[in-house]
């Protein structure tokens, strides 16, 4: 009776410790779309598209639309030629924009930006994920403006600011330089702090993160960058691949086994090696009496 | 006359006493309980989107610590009781308690060290969390080498009592560290984790579903029938050993 008291006092305290914990933690509606080959975050305030294994985010406001997906591609630009095709942006394109790679802590990335017609331009991020590639793509269909997602390496690391990769960007799409002295403004966004530059013709947001730069760049008619950089940054920050680690949990699950075995094992064996020294006096005793 | 008590005494061994009702009881809902909470962990639980598969040792690795808890808590009740009152039942408990405790902690430490090789990127890490128990396994193994080492019985068990409750203390230094310690990287799934947890995820009613079940079962149903289990195996033992040396002593 003592043990069947202890026993239920202790399911008692553990049920009312789990349940109260239970009713503290937040509920799993976590914000991102999952997929067998990888997990972004849903972009908020934009209209999800996504279909299959591909995530895509559109927001009618800038015509702009950021797309992850997964292809079977043997080198990173026809990976995202093959990408954007699936989107419906039909080929051929015509030699990239910009094309350059850069070390991020997943691997290594290839940015391209393909002008894909007249409108609509496609900056792209690739990197091979086991046989196939993972592509994040922002394509924007504005007639009036022409914008531009590009990840450099920093030039100057001891510059706190994202200014060179900046001006770098400027040189390549507008034809224009970000003078030494010009004075960059502080936007915080949520996914971190950006440094803009306001011209007249051409507006950048740039952003330093570990070694590289995000830079977003606009030039034409400007309008509303920062949330596009601010949506587009999100989704490649926020990219992962669920690992695959099933071996280890079975490693896991047969330790765990092996272990309960033994102790199992050892109690029969100990019972047998009892019961056969009992048998073992009773015989001697039966030859003595 | 000492002939026939013994030949009473190993008739009486030899058709062991049958289960008592509660241990039957106990012994298939345990089964059942492994089984089931196995199943709930492996295919109710959700994947962890950012650990992968691995996660589900989770809901092993943390219920064998609690598990481990009971069964250590109940050899420092058991020798306790055994120093106050001088009864061996007290003393088979407490070595009920050891030995299985220590097989939980095994499963809790190498659970933990097979999660943390995809996670962490290493098996081992001397982590406060992780040296508290290693050295949690070690005073109980050194708990029942002890055991085999001494050969007085009163002697064994008397200091093997004392040894058994202040051994506790290494369950309670390794239960608490991560709160006390900052330097800790071993995460903590209810409250906050230290600043430098890696690894960490939310106890989220999906994580508790599924772990409220395994933390029943392994912190209450599991011990106490292996324990009760293991304490008859003892007592067992301790009547063959009596016989032996009647036998000797004719």
């Amino acid at each position: 009776m003592t043990l069947a008291r202890l026993l239920l006092a202790l399911a008692a305290a553990a049920f009312i410790a789990f349940t109260a914990a239970a009713q503290a933690t937040p509920e799993d509606s976590l914000p991102y779309f999952q997929s067998p080959g990888f997990n972004v975050p849903r972009l908020q305030n934009w209209e999800e598209q996504s279909s299959g294994e591909n995530a895509q985010f559109y927001l009618a406001a800038a015509s702009a639309t950021i797309r992850t997906a997964l292809v079977s591609a043997t080198e990173a630009p026809a990976a995202v030629e093959a990408a954007l095709a699936a989107g419906g942006f039909p080929q051929p394109f015509d030699a990239p924009l910009y094309s350059g790679k850069v070390n991020l802590a997943d691997g290594t990335w290839t940015n391209i930006v393909y002008a894909i017609d007249q409108e609509r331009t496609a900056s792209a991020m690739a990197r091979r994920a086991g046989d196939r590639f993972v592509v994040i793509s922002f394509v924007e269909e504005d007639p009036a403006a022409r914008t531009v997602m590009l990840t450099l390496p920093r030039a100057d690391e001891e510059t706190a600011s994202a200014a060179p990769e900046i001006s770098a960007a400027l040189a390549q799409f507008a034809d224009a330089e970000l003078a030494a002295d010009a004075a960059l403004e502080t936007v915080p966004l949520p996914s971190g702090s950006w440094s803009a530059y306001r011209g007249a013709d051409a507006q950048a947001l740039g952003m330093v993160f570990g070694n590289d730069s995000y830079v977003a760049l606009q030039t034409g008619t400007l309008g509303e960058l920062a949330p596009l950089a601010d949506a587009y940054n999100r989704t490649l920050l926020g990219f992962f691949i669920t690992p695959d680690n099933s071996a280890f949990l079975a490693l896991g699950l047969a330790t765990v086994f092996l272990i309960l075995g033994t102790l199992l094992l050892s109690f029969w064996w100990r019972a047998r090696g009892i019961r056969q020294d009992f048998a073992l006096l009773q015989a001697l005793e039966r030859e003595d009496g | 006359m000492a002939s026939t008590e013994n030949a009473q005494l190993a008739a009486g061994l030899l058709q062991a006493r049958p289960q008592p009702r509660l241990l039957r009881l106990l012994t298939v809902l345990t089964a059942l309980g492994f089984a089931g909470t196995l199943a709930l962990a492996l295919f109710a639980a959700g994947t962890d989107i950012q650990q992968g598969e691995i996660q589900r040792i989770f809901y092993i690795h943390m219920p064998s610590f609690f598990g481990a808890f009971t069964a250590f808590g109940l050899t420092v009740l058991g020798g306790a009781l055994y120093l106050a009152r001088r009864e061996t039942k007290w003393d088979h408990m407490a070595l009920a308690g050891a030995e299985v405790g220590l097989a939980f902690a095994l499963i809790n430490l190498l659970t933990g060290a097979i999660w943390a090789r995809p996670i962490w990127n290493t098996w081992w890490t001397w982590d406060p969390r992780l040296t508290s128990a290693a050295v949690m396994c070690l005073t109980y193994a050194a708990y029942l080498l002890l055991r085999a080492g001494i050969e007085d019985e009163e002697r064994k068990r008397s200091f093997l009592a004392v040894y058994g409750i202040f051994a506790f203390v290494t369950v309670l230094i390794t239960l608490f560290i991560i709160r006390i310690v900052p330097e800790t990287i071993h995460p903590v799934i209810i409250g906050a984790s230290p600043q430098n947890a890696q690894g960490s995820f939310e106890a989220t009613s999906g994580v508790v579903l599924a772990l409220l079940p395994s933390m029943l079962l392994w912190l209450t149903v599991m011990p106490i029938t292996l324990m009760w289990h293991r304490a008859r195996l003892e007592r067992r033992m301790d009547r063959l050993n009596q016989l032996k040396m009647r036998v000797l002593d004719d």
